[in-house]
């Protein structure tokens, strides 16, 4: 395994520019997960590390090792993708084995490290069928498979989970995650998913027109956003964004408070210290143990939580109130996040 | 009525126990399907019993008296050293014809996968060899191996390598290669296409997952493309050799079966006895050997491949030694060092970028001046003076460019137009009336019998009926000539369009019915029910609701029967002996039939007007084209 460097990548098809001067470095053993919209990059940052698309600008590095130039199979990635890829007319044993043989690898070392592979991930029984014999679950876990059997350099996955019913997706992300402890693997992960990306990696970057927004751990993402585009997209429901004004600061204007619905809560009664929120409650919206109010505080909807929303009558006054300290500043202009003093 | 009526209640009063029996195949389904086989039983299947008949007896020419001998004429083939002599030439023929196309076809394939300027134009100038008619395709290609005058004969003067001109024709042996070489030249593009889809289909993935573990291009080819292809590859190889043992215009044009009994295959063989000797028992005995031949070979195909892709599975499961292996071990499985690994190409990466993209251009244009140049000269000829094409030595440079030979042949009137030269503008006529109509009738019949074939795939009824429709693509055309010419004959029909557009109704509804069965395929039955439930009658359904969804299937179909009816030639040839129903393939024939030299300016000048809607299709209905090639039942 090794560490990744990259310095300002650059990648275009033809004139529009994906990626806009990249740079990153991930540890050795880092599990580092990219979250983003749809179209932002993500992929294509995926091929330009594993050199199937060229970059314009830029460099990459393993291990400090400028890699720019290489062919993909000098630079020994393993990739995972969306679809998983599996060659359709190789039983699951010849796929797996496929990398080692391009390697040359001896047969009885193939067969031994096919085998760990195939315990490794539970595949005992499925050596012999062909991929489109196996169930979406079983796919991914051959097409991981493929990937670690020849102890890449960085092992990439392009939303592995995306095509798994909901138990199934938990299930393998905890045993992605273990498998990444077990093998001090460097993994890139890329996910629609947030939840995902919150419980999965040591840290999450967030992508935006091929431009990372911020890259730090889950904790941070969540709880100190860089600007509002991380706000927004990190957390659901979505954060409230409001002019600061309304929230009873006076700076003409020039912030804007974030305050997440679940730290926005009806307010007891006679209390009212931090910020507080006064409008008619629009609409109640039950999740489970959870409840969501929508408040119309002048012209904005403000959405906020309770555990227990009896009393609350739509169409009547509610105060809902939030501690300071868990809510974030953000400049008007810029977007990005005012640290707070 | 009122016993009905009786037993009706009775039939309601017991539905509560008794599962009524539903039908699920409406009857309109019958209904649709039903035209077509009619027709294809009566213009098909009962000419092809008929020639069986035919080859069961033998005539005597003199006094035209048929005498039953049985299998004799079979028997008579066994112990004939001319038929196991034109057998050898066939079955070489067929693999070299088999061979070249896969080879040629899989590289134009593999070009035309890629991304790249002039893609579209590069797909539609390898298209026109395929699409222009074998009678032209043989007018160039005979010209071009002519001896005196021959057009690569000129080009060697041309660039002063004499020395090697030759009579290429003239070698029995040589003659054979070169008209099986003419071959592959007229049949890859049609390969090509289909390894082409077939490699479209494929997940862009796949490539991409085996680049990254380690594979090379080559490797990748035969590692993921190749397997990807195995059943494309079947069915190629199935229309490539019937297509093969079928060639039968190119020949007429280029050889006649020579030099000696050089180039004499089977299709060649049969067509001498029937219509130069008439004898038709015996004639009708060797085309029936071409058909059994073709449907035998494509049933071992089948089994080849089939067989092969069964033992794969034995090998990749896993072997009793390897059991042992496993109940041995008892440990856990670790994971293994693996030796390092020190990946390294032979050219460095920047060097092979670089000459990666010149080695593919270079392909490309020699694929590209491959499929034109030839049809480049033919058009060349057409405008050389007349005494131009018969200089000696020969050379390729015309003295000057002239319009006089499309003068000749479309204004009649002129002094020195020969009577042959006159037929033109009339087959040119005769070739578009017989094309619309049969591609009308076809195309109507195809698409009522064609959605019932999409709906009901998997009845038993129409999965018969569909394979019956699909071995008609197996018989020679050849076989079923000689019926029709007896039969026309007796009704007063031979040399009339009439006779064209039933004959070619044999082969255009088969076709046009499968077109059109992929065409519905693709649209989603839930048209068909939401239609239903909006108060359509099943008819109403298929003309309002369907048929405008499925108009560019219709089109392709529509274009493509024409297409194949605009180049047909052995029905015309055969069954038409008058400008009053000839076709340009017949008069273009006729030209050589006269070999008088001057005559040569207006025989270009005609192939060069009968190729113009298959190249018009070529470039600007490309996407038609394509579709009637891969619907399967393609005509060669
Ligand atoms: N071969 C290509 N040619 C031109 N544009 C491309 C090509 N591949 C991708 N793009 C464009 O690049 C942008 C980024 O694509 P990419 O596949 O990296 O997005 P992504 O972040 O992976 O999206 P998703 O989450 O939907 O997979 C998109 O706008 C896409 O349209
Ligand atoms: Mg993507």
């Amino acid at each position: 395994m090794a560490s990744i460097t990259l310095s300002g990548i650059g990648k275009s098809y033809g004139k529009v520019d994906i990626l806009k001067q990249l740079d990153l470095s991930i540890a050795d053993g880092e599990f580092i997960s990219f979250l983003g919209p749809s179209g932002c990059g993500k992929s294509t940052l995926l091929y330009c590390i594993s050199g199937l698309e060229d970059i314009n600008t830029g460099t990459i590095a393993f291990d400090g090792q400028d890699m720019t130039e290489l062919s993909p199979r000098e630079r020994n990635i393993a990739l995972v993708f969306q679809d998983y890829a599996l060659y359709p007319h190789m039983a699951v044993r010849d796929n797996i084995a496929f990398p080692l043989r391009q390697q040359k690898v001896t047969p009885d070392l193939i067969r031994r490290q096919v085998d760990w592979a195939a315990e490794t991930l539970g595949l005992e029984a499925l050596l012999d069928r062909l991929p489109n014999e196996l169930s979406g679950g079983q796919r991914q876990r051959v097409a991981v498979g493929r990937a670690i059997v020849r102890n890449p350099a960085a092992l990439l996955m392009d939303e592995p989970l995306s095509n798994l019913d909901a138990s199934l997706r938990v299930r393998m992300r905890s045993e992605i995650r273990r498998l990444q402890r077990e093998l001090k693997m460097t993994v890139i992960f890329v996910t629609h998913d947030q939840e995902e990306a919150l419980v999965l990696s040591d840290r999450i970057a967030v992508m935006k027109d091929g431009v990372i927004q911020q890259v730090a751990s889950p904790m941070t993402v969540y709880k100190e956003p860089a600007n509002q585009f991380v706000a927004s997209f990190i957390g659901s429901p979505q954060m409230n964004f409001l002019p600061s004004a309304l929230a009873g600061r006076n700076d003409n204007g020039g912030t804007i408070i974030g305050i997440r619905p679940h730290d926005l809560s009806p307010a007891a009664a006679g209390r009212a210290d931090g910020i507080s929120l006064t409008g008619e409650l629009a609409f109640v919206e039950s999740a489970g143990p959870i409840h969501f109010l929508e408040v119309m505080v002048g012209d904005h909807m403000v959405k906020g939580a309770c555990a227990d929303p009896s009393g609350l009558t739509p169409g009547a006054q509610l105060t809902l109130t939030a501690d300071p300290r868990s809510a974030c500043f953000f400049d008007a202009q810029s977007g990005n996040r005012i640290k707070p003093q | 009525m009122v016993f009905a009526g009786h037993k009706l209640t009775t039939a309601l009063d017991t539905s509560v126990t008794i599962r009524r029996k539903t039908r699920r195949v409406p009857a309109f389904s019958y209904g649709a399907v039903a035209p077509a086989l009619l027709i294809v039983f009566l213009v098909a299947g009962l000419p092809l019993l008929y020639s069986l008949y035919l080859s069961f007896n033998t005539t005597n020419p003199i006094t035209k008296r048929w005498v039953f001998v049985g299998l004799g004429n079979y028997a008579k083939l066994l112990d004939n050293a001319e038929f196991w002599g034109a057998l050898g030439r066939t079955a070489y023929f067929a693999v070299i014809s088999v061979a070249g196309t896969t080879i040629l076809g899989t590289i134009i394939a593999l070009v035309l996968n890629e991304r790249f300027p002039g893609r579209g134009l590069l797909r539609s100038a390898v298209l026109v060899p395929w699409a222009m008619a074998p009678v032209a395709i043989g007018v160039l290609w005979s010209f071009v191996f002519a001896g005196s005058f021959g057009l690569l004969n000129g080009l060697l003067n041309d660039l002063g390598l004499s020395f090697l001109t030759a009579a290429w024709l003239g070698d029995g042996f040589r003659a054979l290669n070169l008209v099986a070489l003419t071959h592959v030249w007229n049949q890859a593009p049609l390969t090509a296409l289909m390894i082409l889809s077939g490699l479209q289909s494929m997940p862009g993935n796949l490539h991409k997952a085996a680049i990254l573990d380690g594979a090379g291009p080559i490797r990748r080819f035969f590692s993921i493309t190749l397997p990807w292809l195995k059943s494309s590859y079947l069915f190629i190889a199935i229309i490539a050799t019937i297509n093969a043992l079928m060639t039968f215009d190119i020949l007429l044009i280029m050889t006649r079966g020579g030099p000696g009994t050089a180039t004499t295959v089977l299709s060649w063989l049969g067509y001498l006895q029937s219509f130069s000797f008439l004898r038709f028992g015996e004639g009708a005995a060797i085309l029936y050997v071409l058909t059994l031949a073709s449907l035998a070979l494509a049933i071992i195909y089948f089994f080849i491949f089939r067989q092969r892709r069964s033992a794969e599975h034995m090998m990749d499961g896993a072997t009793p030694s390897e059991m042992a292996w496993h109940a041995k071990r008892a440990q856990r499985n670790a994971m293994v060092t693996l030796p390092a690994y020190r990946p390294h190409s032979l050219l460095p990466a920047r060097v092979t970028r670089v000459l990666a993209p010149a080695l593919f251009a270079l392909v490309a244009i020699v694929i590209f001046l491959w499929s034109v140049l030839p049809v480049l000269a033919l058009i060349l000829m057409s405008l050389s003076p007349a005494a131009d094409l018969i200089r000696t030595p020969a050379t390729v440079i015309p003295t000057t460019l002239t319009f006089d030979n499309f003068i000749s042949v479309l204004a009649a009137e002129g002094h020195t137009t020969s009577a042959q030269a006159k037929r033109v503008p009339l087959s040119l006529m005769n070739s578009f009336i017989v094309g619309a109509i049969v591609s009308v009738i076809n195309v109507a019949l195809g698409t009522l019998a064609g959605y019932a074939f999409a709906r009901h795939a998997k009845e038993r009824f129409f999965a018969g009926s569909l394979w019956a429709l699909m071995l008609t693509r197996m018989i020679p055309g050849l076989t079923l000539v000689l019926p029709f010419f007896i039969t026309f004959k007796t009704l007063g029909l031979l040399d009339t369009r009439m006779a064209l557009v039933i004959s070619y109704s044999s082969f255009l509804l088969p076709l046009s019915a499968w077109m059109m069965k992929a065409t519905f395929e693709s649209v989603p039955i839930s048209l068909d029910r939401a239609a239903l439930v909006d108060g359509c009658s099943r008819f109403a359904m298929l003309i309002k609701v369907l048929l405008p969804v499925v108009r560019p299937g219709v089109i392709a179909a529509a274009i493509f029967c024409f297409l194949v009816s605009w180049n047909e030639f052995l029905f015309a040839l055969i069954l038409t002996s008058t400008p009053k129903a000839q076709t340009i393939p017949v008069v273009i024939s006729g030209f050589l039939n006269q070999a008088q030299f001057y005559e040569y300016g207006p025989l270009f000048a005609a192939s060069v007007l009968s190729i113009i809607p298959p190249v018009v299709v070529a470039f600007f209905f490309q996407r038609y084209l394509v579709q009637g090639a891969l619907s399967g039942a393609v005509k060669g």
